[in-house]
């Protein structure tokens, strides 16, 4: 009986419509603007912010990338694809000849960033990527290297330098005769 | 019944037979036991400590790849302190280990990866510099990075044990040891690539596929050498559609997982960029780009043509042993009954034919009654003329493994001396061997019989049953006199009769026949010869004995059986077997040609002479086999209608006016029989290539064309139809089982059979002279087969391309001093036909009066050559000369 009477209650005063706009009536009386006026005004972003992807170069200007394929294989979404050579003109050390990543597809989980083992990726805080085409979103490595240059002015040094235990980590022999093909 | 011992490992309880190591023990009860040193295909070597394990009762952890197992044992494989041990070893391993996982080619596939990722925490006490050892260029094809080295040594031993190369070896001491090569110069050795698939880590890797990949990217499809008769099970792997590398997994196929330097390096084939890819036709004397509708319509309506205006019998075929049994057979049937000829031959007319011919003749098989297996356990081997180590390779493997492992007796007769080289030697493991010339295997041969009938080592059950033909073989042998023999061989009449001895005291003998014997004049009659031999002994017919002849191309032996010869159906059955023929008359539903076909040398004469007008060649390349003399080019130039099938714009097929693209073994799917009658799918790999199409294929798009369709839906159905014709044709599991002697066959050679051609079979022939006494420049130049290479096919294979680029001209040291020639200079060889100029090779293996030139790239060479035809099985001869040879100005 009781419960029949609640029941009938709620419906005469719109009880559900009010409990879902609870934090819209409450801000209807004190109210805050929080929306930021973009792009006229911009957010601080946090230092962990994912954005952008970008691939990075040591001091010297090289690429620190050596193509071992290991951010295709992290990446949960199949952005990346590597396509790893020997340098031409250094034997036996090994680069990505070419590397495209597809932005259309990407979580910015960040976990090529993780999975590189010489920190040759880096997630920048560019996020104005807004494209007509999204073609254009597909990457290739001298435009992912462009976005490095950009976001990432200070370098590090070579792995020799910081290291000097793997000193023989991916270095060319010149002596060596070059891989055919 | 093999003793067996019960043991438990881990809580499970396990019965193995005695001898059984743990480790193996373990791995049959699901429990790994982490190594590195141990392989099942080497002896224990126990010197990485890695799979130490628990053992009760006993004081110490044991190695489980050294201790068999013993009755009553208690392993245990995951305690503490197993773990612990596991730990220890592999942070002195890691100690000195670099960090080059992201750009080594094992990443991914890695022993030493996997086995860090098990047991050890992720730091080290280590904190010293690691080892670095400098950098010294290895091989074209092999890459060596000594500081990922583990020291477990398996490349060491595999290379000895296995190959009985003995190229590689440790150098230094502890941490410092070093996997080197023994010159200062690059590694010269077989590239198997043995070492690269045996080793547990990423110190030996392949060059060829360097940096290309990752293993998980791979796509493999286990498919069949395209090499050699050996037929060995491979493993392509792609990555998107382009090869990557090929390997072969312990275990696999009928080679366990080895190979050779073409299975292993030679798949670049395939891509190779002058692959056809569209059909061309013939337009003003030029061949030029045309579509299959055109190329095909066109080759319909002349072939109507021809036929209507000459006859079935003015059509020839020729088919390649590279093609899958599918094509053969489809082949076959398509000249039968398409074109109603029985013209067909196949390039089994090179040799195969007169090993099956022989042992047709005297056992009624057609096939080996004899397998790998039992080339392994034989307890006495005799090779003629193999050459085994270059032609057959992994047939070289079992007999090492006989020899080797097993203490077999090996006889070899051989164009070969003992000699230490860079590539095996079979006859530095022999026995007894016999150096000859390679008019020298005959006159051994018999000089082994004489001295079996006259050290009355004839089998005494035999001497019963068959009284005339002991009697009469006795007589032929008495009447060659040692003298005659001693100098056609060079050898004594004593050696004779010991490796005699020592090969009928055995139980299991087997006797491998080789090009040397079936490409050379009366191969069908020296096999024979050969079963008289093991008749005579009386091996013949006992489980595990029997002769082999080699097949040198992959499908040699399926050609055959296919019926893709004049003178076999489908089976094989002969050609003018009634019984056979109204068998295939009823499934095919038509009537067989009749008629006695032409062979491959007879169609080349019938179209010299005109009387052949059309010709369909596939897979096979008689104009650039052939020597010139053969007058191959002019002859084919005359017809009105030449096909070819072809992956490549071969000689032959420059002549062709019409060229369809086919595709290679690597795009296509159907069965090939190896040398021991093994029938083992072929698997594409990659996607046909350009518009290349199977063989099958495009034969039975022409049969619509021309008004007698075959078709099928897939090579399965092509099989299945092969299947129904040949009974028990079909994949015959792990092992296959050989056919016995059909004793019927048999017992009528041994009553009359055997006296047809018996006068010529055992006479010596005639001698050349030695070289010793020989005042000119003359040598015997002979034309043979390489490891690195099969036909000319490899050698668009940029792999061996780097082992071997070029043909030389190898003779002995002692010859080379006798013509003062050394290393390297050039040579003008020459005879009445023509002559070339080359490169010499001083080589201690090629017997003195001798000279080696591979076939591969013999486009000078063949100039020198002659052929002769074998008047009863038509196989043409044409690999040996008489040359003279002086310095190049
Ligand atoms: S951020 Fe995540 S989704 Fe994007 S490329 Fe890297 S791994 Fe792939
Ligand atoms: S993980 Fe790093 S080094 Fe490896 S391929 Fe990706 S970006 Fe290059
Ligand atoms: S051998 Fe194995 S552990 Fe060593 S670098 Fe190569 S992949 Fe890594
Ligand atoms: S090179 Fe490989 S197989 Fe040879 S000893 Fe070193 S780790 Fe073992
Ligand atoms: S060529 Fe012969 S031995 Fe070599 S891998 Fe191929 S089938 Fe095996
Ligand atoms: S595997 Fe047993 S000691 Fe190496």
């Amino acid at each position: 009986m009781m419960k029949t009477f609640n029941a009938w209650l709620k419906t005469i005063i719109f009880y559900e419509i009010l409990i879902g706009m609870k934090a819209t009536l409450g801000h209807l009386l004190r109210y805050k603007p929080i929306t930021l006026q973009y792009p006229h005004e911009k957010r601080t972003l946090p230092d962990s912010y994912r954005g952008m992807l970008a691939l990075l170069r040591y001091d010297d200007g090289t690429e620190k990338c050596v193509g071992c394929d290991l951010c295709e294989a992290a990446c949960p979404s199949r952005v990346i694809k590597v396509i790893s050579a020997e340098v031409p003109g250094e034997p036996t050390k090994r680069y990505s000849k070419e590397y495209y990543m597809d932005m259309t597809r990407c979580l910015f989980c960040g976990l090529c960033v993780d999975a590189c083992p010489v920190d040759a990726l880096g997630m920048t805080r560019e996020y104005e990527w807004a494209v007509y085409d999204k073609r254009q979103l597909r990457l290739n490595k001298q435009q992912l290297l462009a976005i490095g240059d950009r976001s990432f002015p200070v370098r590090e040094k070579r792995l020799e330098l910081q290291h000097p235990n793997v000193a023989f980590f991916n270095v060319a022999f010149r002596q060596m005769p070059p891989k055919e093909g | 019944m093999v003793e067996t011992v019960k043991l438990t490992i881990d809580g499970h309880h396990i019965t193995v037979p005695k001898g059984t190591l743990v480790i193996e023990a373990a791995r049959q009860v699901g429990v790994m036991v982490p190594h590195f040193c141990y392989h099942p295909k080497l002896k224990p070597d126990a010197n990485c400590r890695m799979c130490l394990v628990e053992i009760e009762k006993m004081p110490k952890l044991q190695t489980a790849c050294s201790t068999p197992a013993a009755e009553g044992m208690v392993v245990r494989t995951a305690t503490t302190v197993v773990n612990e041990a596991h730990k220890s070893v592999l942070e002195f391993i890691l100690a000195n280990h670099p960090l080059d996982c992201p750009v080594c080619d094992q990443g991914g596939r890695c022993d030493l990866q996997d086995f860090s990722h098990e047991y050890t925490p992720t730091t080290s006490r280590f904190i010293e510099v690691k080892r670095v050892f400098p950098k010294e260029y290895f091989s074209p094809l092999i890459e060596t990075q000594m500081n990922r080295c583990v020291q477990c040594l398996r490349c060491v031993r595999y290379c000895d044990e296995v190959m009985d190369v003995k190229a590689l070896a440790p150098s230094g001491r502890g941490t410092m040891t070093e996997i080197k090569h023994f010159t200062h110069h690059e590694l010269d050795c077989e590239f198997c690539g043995g070492c690269v698939q045996i080793c547990p880590v990423g110190a030996i890797t392949s060059r060829l596929s360097m940096y290309e990949f990752r293993p998980w990217m791979l796509k493999r499809a286990d498919t069949v050498c395209t090499y050699c008769g050996d037929g060995c099970q491979i493993t392509i792997q792609t990555k998107e559609n382009q090869l990557i590398e090929v390997m072969s997994a312990q275990g696999a196929g009928r080679n366990n997982g080895d190979l050779c330097a073409r299975g292993f390096f030679g798949y670049h084939v395939s891509t190779h960029p002058d692959r056809l890819q569209h059909p061309l036709i013939r337009r003003n004397g030029e061949l030029v780009q045309a579509t299959w509708e055109d190329a095909l319509e066109w080759v319909a309506e002349t072939a109507i043509r021809l036929k209507l205006a000459h006859g079935p019998n003015a059509f020839g075929g020729l088919i390649g042993a590279r093609c899958t049994n599918e094509d053969l057979y489809l082949f076959q049937k398509f000249m039968r009954l398409v074109v109603g000829t029985n013209n067909i031959d196949s390039s089994a007319r090179y040799g195969q034919i007169n090993g099956v011919r022989a042992l047709r003749r005297v056992q009624g098989t057609s096939r080996w009654t004899v397998t790998f297996d039992d080339i392994v356990s034989a307890e006495a081997l005799l090779l003629v003329g193999t050459n085994v180590t270059e032609t057959n390779p992994i047939t070289g493997l079992k007999v090492k493994e006989a020899v080797k492992k097993r203490q077999a007796t090996l006889l070899t007769i051989e164009a070969l001396e003992p000699a230490v080289g860079t590539i095996s030697n079979i006859a530095n493991l022999a026995a007894h061997h016999f150096s000859v010339q390679p008019d020298g295997f005959k006159p051994a041969v018999l000089g082994l019989i004489k001295a079996v009938v006259e050290e009355n080592l004839v089998s005494q059950p035999l001497a019963q049953k068959a009284p005339g033909y002991v009697q009469a073989v006795s007589e032929a042998v008495r009447r060659l006199s040692w003298q005659a023999i001693e100098r056609a061989t060079g050898s004594s009449s004593q050696s004779f009769i010991d490796a005699t001895r020592s090969f009928t005291r055995t139980a299991r003998a087997v006797i491998l026949v080789g090009q040397g014997v079936l490409r050379a004049p009366d191969g069908s009659g020296l096999t024979a010869t050969l079963l008289d031999l093991l008749l005579l002994t009386g091996h013949h017919g006992l489980p595990g004995c029997g002769v082999a002849p080699l097949a040198e191309e992959n499908n040699d032996q399926g050609a055959v059986e296919m019926g893709a010869a004049l003178e076999y159906l489908p089976g094989p059955s002969d050609a003018n077997d009634q019984a056979a023929r109204a068998r295939l008359a009823q499934a095919w539903k038509e009537e067989l040609p009749k008629g006695p076909g032409k062979s491959l040398m007879e169609m080349i004469e019938g179209a010299r002479t005109g009387s052949l007008k059309a010709m369909f060649i596939v897979g096979e390349n008689p104009a650039g086999s052939l020597p010139p003399s053969a007058g191959t080019m002019e002859a084919l130039q005359s017809l009105d209608l030449l096909v070819c099938q072809e992956l490549f714009l071969t000689e032959t097929a420059r002549l062709a006016h019409v060229v369809l693209p086919a595709c290679s073994y690597a795009e296509k799917d159907g069965t090939f029989t190896n040398t021991e009658g093994h029938v083992q799918s072929v698997r594409h790999a990659i996607e046909l290539i350009g518009e290349s199409r199977p063989d099958w294929e495009i034969l039975s798009a022409l049969s619509v064309l021309m008004g007698y369709p075959l078709e099928y839906g897939d090579a399965k159905e092509i099989f299945k139809e092969i299947r129904s014709l040949i009974p028990g044709y079909g994949l015959l599991g792990p092992a296959p089982t050989p056919p016995r002697p059909d004793q019927a066959v048999v017992e009528s050679y041994l009553k009359t059979g055997y006296s047809s051609g018996l006068a010529e079979r055992y006479t010596l022939g005639e001698r050349r002279a030695a070289s010793g006494e020989r005042k000119d420049f003359s040598l015997t130049l002979l034309v043979t087969q390489t490891l690195f290479h099969s036909g000319k096919f490899s050698t668009r294979a940029k792999g061996l391309l780097q082992v071997q680029a070029e043909g030389a001209f190898s003779l002995n040291p002692a010859d080379g001093t006798r013509l003062g020639l050394a290393e390297g200079d050039r040579v003008r060889v020459s005879n009445d036909l023509g002559e070339m100029t080359t490169t010499v090779k001083l080589q201690d293996r090629v017997p003195v009066g001798l000279a080696l030139f591979p076939e591969h790239f013999d486009q000078e060479a063949r100039r020198l050559l002659r052929v002769s035809t074998d008047p009863a099985t038509q196989v043409p001869y044409y690999k040996s000369a008489s040359v003279k040879v002086e310095k190049a100005k």
